[in-house]
């Protein structure tokens, strides 16, 4: 079942190289949220509690509702941002690079894994999505598009401290959740101020910074 | 302590007591008049002692130069900017004591993290074009750099799998002591991870842009807080993680990736130097140069490591110096670009006369601290029989020197040009600014000259860390 939701994960990456509307973004961000959420969850079935169901349903909280809320409230409905997102490089070559990095990603991670404790399939769902995250903050145009190419890389690495079985301290990890959402905030205010003194919510408008 | 209500005067002195109370707090600890147990949690080796000390001092010096920086002209200041400097002062100065106590890596994440976003709001602090693109740029790459250390924590989780340091909840004492139980695969893959990813936020290159945006458009006390503190902060992530390789085979591996880092950041300060044409700027690519030299001695080990910490305290102090300087020049022109401000020394004596001391410190010239901390490095790569990086270090810094002084010296001794209407005002008061670059300066050469004690004993104390 865990690595049923783990190639879901990986599936809604792929969306991303081939849908070019903002909102299908966030869709897949939050559809991806909705899943951690799950794959959290899975372990601790067997005992539930308050304590337990507390990490689970703040990521859930954090991830899937507040975060994509401000997003969408606040930057693109307000800002009436275009909702075609513009490409560096052809939709086909996206798809097809984004194909093969994971391809690779798999072959590599499954290597890499063999001597260690990991289950392979988290992992390399968790690094086709840094990988895959890294793309769309390379490839895309858009600053909003950057910001959730972001939180998915987030997501990725979200799933590879599932991966490792890691579990940090409750706090850290509310602490992590917090600092994201602070960063969205601000990029989201930076975002806004951007469109209105840029007149562009392009990454290509920011050039005034050269040596 | 950190939404004070009421006036912006109580904000100050506020503030300013809490500056003061980290100094004492600092100091104390610092020279083993109070020594704060050991817990799960919290740390005080040498390296917690001797970094809070540089933080604590860099932001007593900022702050007390703050009531007099956002009490200028309002274009200068804007409104909305100055009632949250304070706040967010203080919430950086919690944020970044959290980061350097911390005995643990995810605790050190998540405050580090958060001193990014308390300084993004205040590179934003004249709200202009330039100021939000830097904003933006910082907080972006740094973000994204802090998440690719935060893989490199999860590798060195990985790499303690299976032994009773990943069941204890992997605090840092317990890596460093177990340090030979660790996977030396996943300990490289973590080294290698986190030491590019807080690159970004001590500015070491090629992961040096968004640092250097945010120092040249950032207000001066906000660029000399980064530049002197925030900086050291990422650098002690690093620190530490060469303290957990200390004990392994992965640790020539990681010096040699911290002097590859080193090598790379010179390379990029001397090229830049030529081509920048602001002044801030300018300064920003020194603290490029700077930390490059501090992570190579790091890397090289034995003098140079000594050599490093040291330049590290001088190089912070220095650069608090250097941007308040480069601030009030700023404020008097009008302008970052070089070739608008001439005549210096002619027109604002007092601020003329420091920043020509504190570029001359700089550029490492005796008697100021930098100028033994970098032989210290030499002495260090010398004994390590590189004398190949050495003359290629020799002539880098040879050239950064001829690049950083033509500038400088045009900014200091140019003829004024009054057709261009930039009338700076000639009749420059002693103020606070002058008075902290002084003492800033005074301490500098003086550090130099006399080492305490109790100074060599801690650093002395972290080389041996470093090299088990």
């Amino acid at each position: 079942m865990g690595n049923v939701l783990n190639i879901l994960f990986c599936l809604s990456l792929l969306y991303l190289a081939t849908t070019t509307r903002v909102t299908a973004y966030l869709k897949v961000f939050v559809l991806q949220s909705i899943l951690l959420f799950f794959i959290v969850m899975l372990p601790l079935l067997n005992h539930i509690s308050v304590f337990t169901l507390l990490l689970p349903l703040t990521i859930l909280v954090v991830k899937a509702i507040l975060i994509p809320w401000y997003i969408r409230k606040k930057i693109i409905y307000e800002l009436e941002i275009n909702t075609t997102i513009e490409s560096n490089i052809q939709q086909f070559n996206f798809l097809l690079l984004s194909v093969f990095s994971m391809v690779a990603v798999f072959v590599f991670c499954n290597i890499i894994t063999k001597d260690a404790a990991v289950a392979p399939i988290p992992f390399s769902a968790a690094f086709s999505s840094v990988v895959i995250g890294l793309y769309v903050i390379i490839f895309r145009k858009k600053l909003i598009v950057h910001v959730i190419g972001f939180l998915v890389m987030e997501n990725g690495i979200f799933l590879l401290g599932i991966a490792v079985a890691s579990e940090m301290p409750f706090l850290i990890e509310l602490g992590m959740l917090l600092d994201i959402f602070v960063v969205v905030f601000l990029m989201g205010i930076a975002i806004n101020r951007i469109s209105s003194t840029f007149a562009a919510d392009e990454v290509s408008a920011l050039d005034k910074l050269k040596n | 302590m950190f939404f004070i209500p009421g006036g912006r005067k109580l904000k100050y002195q506020l503030s300013l007591m809490v500056s003061i109370i980290h100094l004492v707090t600092s100091y104390l600890v610092f020279t083993g008049f109070a020594t704060p147990a050991d817990s799960q949690w919290f740390r005080w080796d040498a390296f917690t002692k001797l970094f809070l000390l540089v933080l604590s001092h860099i932001y007593f010096w900022v702050i007390l130069n703050s009531w007099h920086f956002i009490n200028q002209s309002s274009t200068y200041s804007p409104e909305k900017s100055r009632k949250s400097f304070f706040s967010m002062m203080n919430l950086y100065l919690f944020a970044n004591t959290l980061a350097l106590v911390s005995n643990h890596l995810g605790l050190y994440w998540v405050a580090l993290e958060s001193t990014t976003l308390c300084v993004a709001p205040l590179i934003y602090y004249y709200r202009n074009k330039e100021s939000l693109e830097a904003m933006w740029k910082y907080l972006f790459l740094v973000s994204v750099g802090i998440a690719f250390a935060f893989i490199g924590i999860l590798f060195l989780a990985l790499s303690a799998q299976g032994t009773d340091i990943f069941e204890k909840g992997l605090f840092l004492n317990d890596l460093i002591e177990g340090s030979s139980k660790l996977n030396l695969v996943w300990l490289k893959a973590g080294f290698i991870f986190i030491f590019a990813g807080l690159s970004t936020k001590a500015g070491i290159a090629p992961m040096h842009p968004g640092e250097v945006d945010a120092l040249s458009n950032s207000p001066s006390p906000v660029a000399a807080l980064v530049s002197a503190s925030l900086s050291e902060t990422a650098l002690i992530g690093i620190f530490r993680l060469l303290q957990i390789t200390a004990g392994t085979q992965v640790h020539q591996f990681a010096q040699v990736l911290m002097i590859t880092g080193g090598v790379v950041s010179l390379l990029v300060a001397v090229v830049f130097m030529f081509r920048v044409t602001n002044f801030k700027r300018m300064i920003a690519y020194s603290s490029v140069e700077h930390i490059g030299l501090i992570v190579l001695g790091a890397g090289i080990g034995g003098p140079a490591l000594i050599g490093s910490m040291l330049h590290m305290v001088y190089n912070s102090l220095n650069k608090t110096a250097m941007f308040l300087m480069a601030g009030n020049i700023h404020r008097a022109y009008k302008s970052r670009e070089a070739k608008d401000v001439k005549g210096v020394l002619k027109n604002m004596r007092w601020t003329g006369i420091l920043f020509m001391l504190a570029f001359l410190a700089v550029v490492a010239m005796p008697p100021f601290g930098l100028f033994f901390s970098e032989l210290m490095i030499f002495r260090g790569l010398i004994e390590a029989e590189r004398y190949v990086l050495l003359a290629v270090i020799l002539f880098i810094l040879l050239f950064v020197f001829i690049g950083m002084s033509r500038q400088t010296f045009s900014i200091l001794y140019g003829k004024t040009d009054t057709s261009s209407g930039q009338k700076p005002a000639t009749d420059e008061k002693f103020n606070i600014s002058h008075l902290s670059a002084m003492a800033l300066l005074l301490l500098l050469a003086l550090s130099g000259l006399f080492m305490p004690g109790s100074f060599i004993g801690v650093i002395n104390q972290i080389a041996g860390e470093l090299t088990r």
